[in-house]
């Protein structure tokens, strides 16, 4: 399989970014990953703090001024390792990566848009496409909500009644249009990533157009599903944009998300073009810890598992959500572990306390921050804090205390913690494309 | 629900076991969909989810499959590829397909396209008067009309020559064959027979040049044409017959080689897990084969691989088709191939050339086949070279179709490289 500089296992977004990093700074790396999951399950946007104390319903205007209580409220987060610097570090290398694919990613470290979601809820994330971040909440003023009876999933009445019920200065109507008609096989239950590819038909987009026609008046903006387009995204908004002549923006959808996809088509394009390479399908099924380092991983390929070496592994294979955590259960006794490494995880093992009673626990679900102890290098560590493999780094969230869903950092943990790897690996910090070896 | 096992053929029950190995793992996320090259050009398929694991769970395994849409699943795999919870979405629709067949009746159109090997077997002897009729014009509009094999699709030309008949004939015969401990065993497949010995005859330059014999051992089409056509039985003959031809090199320790990727795909997996031969032998065959480019790459890594390539300055397009993605091997043949001073890779970033194997030859899915291909075409044309690149028979000759590029496998480049010329 060739030796490698780096090896990454998962394509989300601490993987691609880490991956796409290294490349670009000229190591030869190789991502392997077991299909596709979480960019195109997520909102397309980088959360790095919207909510704290997690248990508050106001969403945080500034993430990096709330860090030092967010992390008082949870000392074992893996912002605690990367520290503010690797935060920032990271929001700019990753808007450099995307700009330098045509897709640029707007905001900085220290404020939060404030965008609907798909339910008229306030997400508070600090970066987002263009598209998404022209949704923002906090300019006010009258906006069109345009829905297609055709995507279920996006009703522009719910978002619309629950946006103007949280008086947040903007006025939303909901509109729904038919759908001219589409090549699709359902098409009374279309899907977003369909639908995407249908708006980048031009004639497709002079038609949805043509239906609204006369119905935009009066609204400053008009926000549509987030399906519009994919590769040729920019050309899809300009087009509607013109033609409405109006300021159109984009809502994340249900999965599978758009917005994601985008990324993830930049990120893997970025990876190609920096001769990066990456096996999608590919599960791998352990890995080899000697004298303190790891000597190679496996992978199984068609018909028997294939061996990897390289200098750096770094492991983005996700917490409990994304398959880098696994558990089972024996009556009360709970059983939590990572499937490559075996790595020892912080976890609880009466399994009687994974749960918390209420699913929507605003002080979270424990399970959620099940992980590998980490150091201050992201190397894993022992009970002792010892270091278990020091060219073994972690990333994203099958680092403990990771649980994104409490006040919602994911992306912020998976850029930071891709800034920390690329710094210790390379001495560098990933800062534009001027940098590519 | 219970079952009446003794009611059920074996791979009527094989299909129900897998739905309930792996259907239920399926969230409805609907990634494969948005994947998925075919049902987002066509709206006669739905997409791999909706005829796969979602339609899974009405058939009762007692009844034929319900649904029609699934012959316009091209079995390209990417929807397995991509599944984050480890469906294995193409090989029940595969299965599907053939309960439909099943129920519907193999066309003799399928029956033919799946015979790749007899076709050989017939017109390579004439392929002059073969090739000069398929290259007529009137002659594929009468053919479409009574076979639906579309007048555009691109047929490949038969070889007058077949690689068997050459290796029997000319290379061991004029004793030109290399004799070595190193042995390999290849497996050549039936395009390199009867459409394009040059492949195998580079193979064959390439391995006996780094120091093998080379053994080339009796074998039948592998059985993936049928398989993808709906004619299991048949598929399962020819595998059988493959498996009891190559097991005892196995057994011995013999890398069996392959120079396409869908041949070998099918000794590697296929035949278990789709043609559930779940036996020793299967596994020992399995265990044993590589890809050529996979085994030479290999080579490379423990530094056992020639590298006295003279450099060609050249930037080609590479295609990865969808059969070797399937293999999870990586691209063994670009790293392989940039080893050549002077070559750059250009590698296409689009999932599928739409042929499919058979797929795009159907008068019906045609134009399905053409628009999926698209954006390998672009990609190809745009790399401003006269020559292109990848693994896959069919790809080669979808691509050559449609861009006008010569198309080659990796390993004739490499015999370029190395200044091999087998006549």
């Amino acid at each position: 399989m060739g030796r490698y500089d780096a090896v990454i296992i998962g394509a989300g977004l601490a993987g691609l970014v880490t991956a796409c990093q290294l490349a670009r700074l000229g190591q030869k790396v190789l991502l392997l990953a077991y299909g596709h999951g979480a960019l195109l399950l997520a909102s397309g946007c980088i959360d790095v703090l919207g909510f704290q104390p997690a248990s508050s319903i106001e969403p945080v205007t500034d993430p990096l001024s709330k860090l030092a209580d967010f992390l008082e409220e949870r000392p074992d987060h893996p912002y605690r390792f990367t520290g503010r610097d690797n935060i920032e570090a990271g929001l700019t290398a990753f808007q450099a990566l995307v700009q330098a694919q045509g897709l640029p990613y707007l905001g900085a470290a220290d404020r939060n848009w404030l965008l609907p979601s798909a339910a008229g809820a306030v997400h508070p994330t600090c970066l987002a496409p263009a598209s998404l971040a022209n949704g923002d909440l906090s300019r006010g003023g009258r906006m069109l909500i345009v829905g297609f009876p055709e995507l279920r999933d996006f009703y522009p009445a719910l978002i619309s009644q629950n946006l103007n019920e949280q008086a947040l200065g903007v006025r939303a109507e909901p509109l729904l249009v038919d759908l001219p008609p589409v090549p699709i096989s359902d098409d009374q239950n279309v899907l977003p990533v369909e639908l995407a590819y249908v708006f980048e038909r031009p004639d497709f987009r002079r038609q949805v157009i043509q239906r609204l026609k006369g119905q935009t008046r009066g609204y400053d903006r008009v926000g549509f599903p987030a399906v519009l387009g994919i590769k040729r995204h920019a050309e899809v908004m300009a087009d509607l944009e013109s033609g409405l002549g109006k300021p159109v923006f984009e809502i994340s959808t249900l999965p599978p998300s758009v917005p994601g996809r985008r990324l993830l088509e930049a990120l893997r394009q970025l990876l190609v073009e920096a001769d990066g390479r990456m096996i999608i399908g590919a599960q791998v099924v352990d890995g080899l810890i000697e004298a303190g380092r790891v000597s190679q991983i496996r992978f199984e390929s068609a018909n028997r598992p294939k061996v990897v070496k390289a200098e750096n592994y770094i492991l983005a294979t996700g917490g409990i959500y994304g398959g880098g955590i696994l558990t089972d259960a024996d009556g009360g006794i709970g059983r939590v572990w990572e499937p490559i490494f075996g790595l020892p995880v912080m976890a609880e093992t009466n399994r009687h306390r994974w749960f918390a009673p209420r699913f929507l626990e605003p002080t979270g679900q424990p399970f959620a921050n099940f992980g590998v102890r980490v150091n201050q290098q992201l190397n894993p560590v022992d009970e002792n804090k010892r270091p278990v493999a020091e060219n073994l780094y972690l990333a994203g969230g099958v680092i403990a205390g990771a649980d994104w869903t409490r006040g919602r950092t994911g992306d912020g943990v998976a850029l930071a913690t891709a800034a920390a790897i690329v710094k210790q690996i390379t001495g560098r910090i990933y800062a534009d494309g001027a940098s590519a070896g | 629900m219970a079952l009446q096992q003794a009611d059920l053929d074996e791979i009527t029950l094989s299909i129900w076991k897998q739905a309930q190995n792996t259907a239920d793992l399926c969230v409805k996320c609907n990634i494969c969909t948005s994947f998925c090259p075919f049902s987002n050009v066509t709206e006669l398929f739905p997409g791999p989810k909706f005829v796969g694991p979602q339609a899974q769970r009405f058939r009762n395994p007692h009844e034929m499959s319900v649904d029609n849409s699934v012959d316009y699943c091209s079995g390209c795999g990417i929807c397995t590829l991509v599944c984050p919870h480890g469906v294995k979405v193409m090989e029940m629709n595969s299965k599907a397909r053939y309960k439909l067949y099943r129920r519907k009746g193999i066309p003799l159109r399928n029956r033919l396209l799946g015979r790749s090997e007899l076709l050989g077997m017939i017109s390579s002897p004439v392929a002059p008067v073969a090739n000069f009729f398929l290259g007529n014009r009137l002659v594929r509009i009468v053919v479409e009309k009574m076979m639906g094999v579309h007048r555009d699709a691109p047929l490949p030309a038969f070889s007058f020559e077949t690689f068997r008949g050459w290796y029997k004939g000319v290379h061991r015969k004029a004793g030109r064959q290399r004799r070595a401990d190193k042995k390999v065993v290849y497996f050549h497949g039936c395009s390199t027979n009867y459409y394009e010995p040059r492949v195998g005859k580079a193979a064959m330059a390439v391995l006996e040049h780094n120091g093998y014999e080379v053994i080339v051992p009796e074998q039948a089409c592998c059985g993936l044409p049928m398989l993808s056509n709906g004619e299991f039985e048949a598929a399962r003959r020819y595998a059988n017959k493959n498996i009891r031809s190559l097991v005892d090199y196995a057994r011995d320790g013999y890398i069996i080689l392959g120079t396409s990727t869908s041949c070998t795909l099918s000794l590697k997996s296929d035949y278990q897990h789709i043609l559930d031969i779940d036996t020793e032998e299967a596994r020992w065959v399995s265990r044993q084969t590589y890809d050529i480019c996979e085994f030479l790459l290999e080579l490379a890594d423990a530094g056992q691989l020639k590298t006295d390539f003279k450099p060609i300055e050249a930037t080609l397009p590479y295609h990865s088709p969808c059969q070797l993605k399937a293999h999870n091997i990586g691209l063994p043949a670009i790293d392989l191939m940039e080893m050549i001073p002077g070559v750059k890779i250009k590698h296409v970033q689009a999932d599928c050339c739409g042929i499919a194997g058979t797929y795009g030859y159907k008068k019906e899915k045609y134009q399905i086949s053409q628009d999926v291909g698209r954006v390998v075409f672009d990609q190809v044309k745009a790399a401003n070279s006269a020559l292109g690149v990848c693994d896959s028979e069919t790809c080669r000759w979808q691509i050559r179709q449609a861009t006008g590029l010569k198309m080659i496998h990796p390993i004739e480049l490499l015999a370029q490289a190395y200044g091999l010329n087998y006549r």
